[in-house]
């Protein structure tokens, strides 16, 4: 549970800056999605793109957290010596 | 309260897996004094403007509002477009330039008294204490079996923090659509999809941070809990256990000379411990879950009145006082360092510069595009033609019409609206078409530029550069 949450934790916080900078910038009207113009509510949108945001960055953070887990450090001592 | 507990045999700790950290439950105690006064202060005037400033009309809408669907967010007079990000920008700037002034010369005043989580942690703490009694009446009924009486007392408590979380999740959300329809669509169940998935969240997020993770948010969570401790210095005024005064400590005789025999002023009655919402002992020092809450300085306060002490055996001082027992005005004195002026200064000149230009903020904003499918065109009578796309953004809060006229080559006309009308923090795109004889200007691309000016206002006018393209 609580690496589940050092997961999305810190992600939700940088999706919550992601969302706020690119739709700052970005017209939700103005997006295209595989050619055709993005048709949800502007509402919907936002909401679409947070969570997409929410997940990249949770996907980046289990990376990190699993490398975390599984790497030896070099001067383990029990490499045999 | 402040009876000081009697000695209690071995306490009772619950340690319970709970969603973020394996933790032992902190039961904080109710206290009462000049500190919890100010908290409460601040939890009404921060609550009373969240809950409220929504329902505010102004000029016939919301006051606030950040309208996501129309990109314009309405703080009262003023309206701002996605152009004015920048706006934005500095007033992020400006508010982590005060958290750094107020934590160089305070310490966690933020924490203590005016984040989110403090003041709906200490809402959630009142509703518990209302509905399951104070802090050993809440330990107790944690211990106890299964009961109706326990179920009933847990139903409420948690639907109390349901509804509140939920009419925090709604005031929340109409901030970005007006909460006026947002109200009437609840009773008529149109409620948007979106709208009710928001609310939701938004609630589930403050029922479980205020009422289940608290002090676990601020001591894992909180990044700025980490960070803080970069702004602080020995002159920074933190919550003090004053150990030269206090140690050793131990339980007095009544009557008893105590200083006498060699102890201090601290009586170990452990009532710091017990209201401290993150569950520290200050009497260890300095420590990062430290909130700055003060809770801690109004109970021993209490305590030390009863004993007929001094107060202030915790109180706020600065690393430097309690080490040469400086009094106040030596700390106030050196509130005034290197470290503050410039925190201040550069504080100062962000605001300065961001009140000049909140004033001289545009009125009117003018958008050129050029036609993308059509460069340059012969029409009738031989003239050659450009088109052009006009955005024109009032961005004041009446009704404004414009006089379009275009200029910078000889003979340059235009085709299309003149005056155009734009409704208040509305915007219009229209067509233009510019024409000039073949013999005007240079082949290729030439500067012309269009005028919008106010009619009711001569003031108010922009003058834009475009380019024309000759045959």
């Amino acid at each position: 549970m609580q690496n589940i949450l050092s997961v999305l934790w810190p992600s939700f916080l940088v999706a919550g800056i992601a969302e706020g900078v690119f739709f700052t910038l970005i017209d939700p009207r103005e997006l295209y999605l595989l050619g055709e113009p993005v048709h949800f509510s502007s509402l919907a949108t936002y909401s679409i793109g947070f969570f997409c945001f929410w997940a990249i960055c949770a996907a980046s953070s289990a990376v990190t957290c699993y490398l975390l887990r599984t790497a030896k450090k070099p001067d383990d001592t029990d490499r045999g010596a | 309260m402040a009876t000081p507990l009697a000695a209690t045999s071995k306490p009772v700790v619950f340690v319970e897996q709970s969603l973020y950290q394996v933790h032992e439950k902190v039961y904080p105690r109710s206290v009462t004094g000049v500190y919890a006064t100010s908290r409460w202060l601040m939890v009404w005037l921060t609550q009373v403007l969240f809950y409220g400033l929504c329902w505010l009309p102004w000029n016939g809408r919301q006051a606030v509002l950040f309208d996501l669907t129309a990109r314009k967010f309405y703080i009262f007079g003023l309206v701002f477009w996605p152009q004015d990000v920048i706006y934005l920008a500095v007033l992020l700037i400006i508010s982590a330039y005060s958290l750094f002034l107020f934590t160089a010369v305070g310490g966690r005043l933020w924490c203590g008294y005016a984040c989110p989580q403090t003041v709906y942690t200490e809402i959630f703490l009142w509703i518990e204490r209302k509905i399951e009694g104070d802090r050993a009446a809440r330990i107790k009924l944690d211990a106890n079996a299964i009961s109706m009486k326990k179920l009933f007392l847990r139903a409420s408590k948690y639907g109390a923090w349901g509804l509140l979380a939920l009419w925090t999740g709604f005031t929340f959300v109409g901030y970005f659509t007006p909460i006026k329809a947002l109200w009437g669509s609840v009773f008529n169940y149109s409620l948007g999809p979106w709208e009710t998935f928001w609310i939701i969240f938004y609630g589930s997020f403050t029922y479980v941070f205020a009422g289940h993770l608290r002090e676990q948010v601020c001591k894992y969570m909180c990044p700025y809990a980490r960070f803080q401790g970069v702004m602080f210095d020995p002159d920074t005024l933190t919550i003090t256990y004053d150990a030269a005064r206090g140690e050793p400590r131990g339980p007095h005789k009544k009557g008893e000379a105590y200083k006498t025999q060699g102890k201090g002023d601290c009586v170990d009655c452990s009532i710091c411990v017990q209201v401290c919402p993150t569950g520290i002992d200050i009497r260890k020092g300095l420590q990062y879950e430290c909130i700055g809450c003060a809770a801690c300085i109004d109970a021993c306060d209490q305590v030390m009145e009863k004993m007929g002490t001094p107060k202030g055996l915790i109180r706020y001082s600065t690393e430097h006082a309690i080490a040469a027992k400086w009094g106040w005005e030596e700390i106030i004195r050196h509130v005034i360092r290197p470290r503050v002026l410039v925190y201040a200064a550069i504080l100062w000149t962000i605001i300065a510069a961001f009140i000049w230009g909140i004033v001289t903020k545009p009125t009117l904003r003018v958008d050129v595009i050029r036609d993308r499918a059509v460069l340059a065109r012969e029409v009738e009578g031989g003239m050659i033609e450009n088109v052009y796309r006009l955005h024109v953004m009032n961005v004041s809060e009446a009704a404004h019409r414009y006089a379009i006229t275009v200029s910078g080559l000889p003979e340059i006309d235009m085709v299309g609206d003149r005056i155009i009308e734009v409704p208040p923090a509305g915007d219009q795109t229209f067509t233009v078409q510019v024409r000039v004889p073949p013999e005007s200007g240079k082949k290729g691309s030439n500067v012309i530029y269009f005028d919008v000016k106010a009619m009711a206002d001569e003031n108010t006018a922009v003058r834009e550069k475009a380019t024309f393209l000759q045959l």
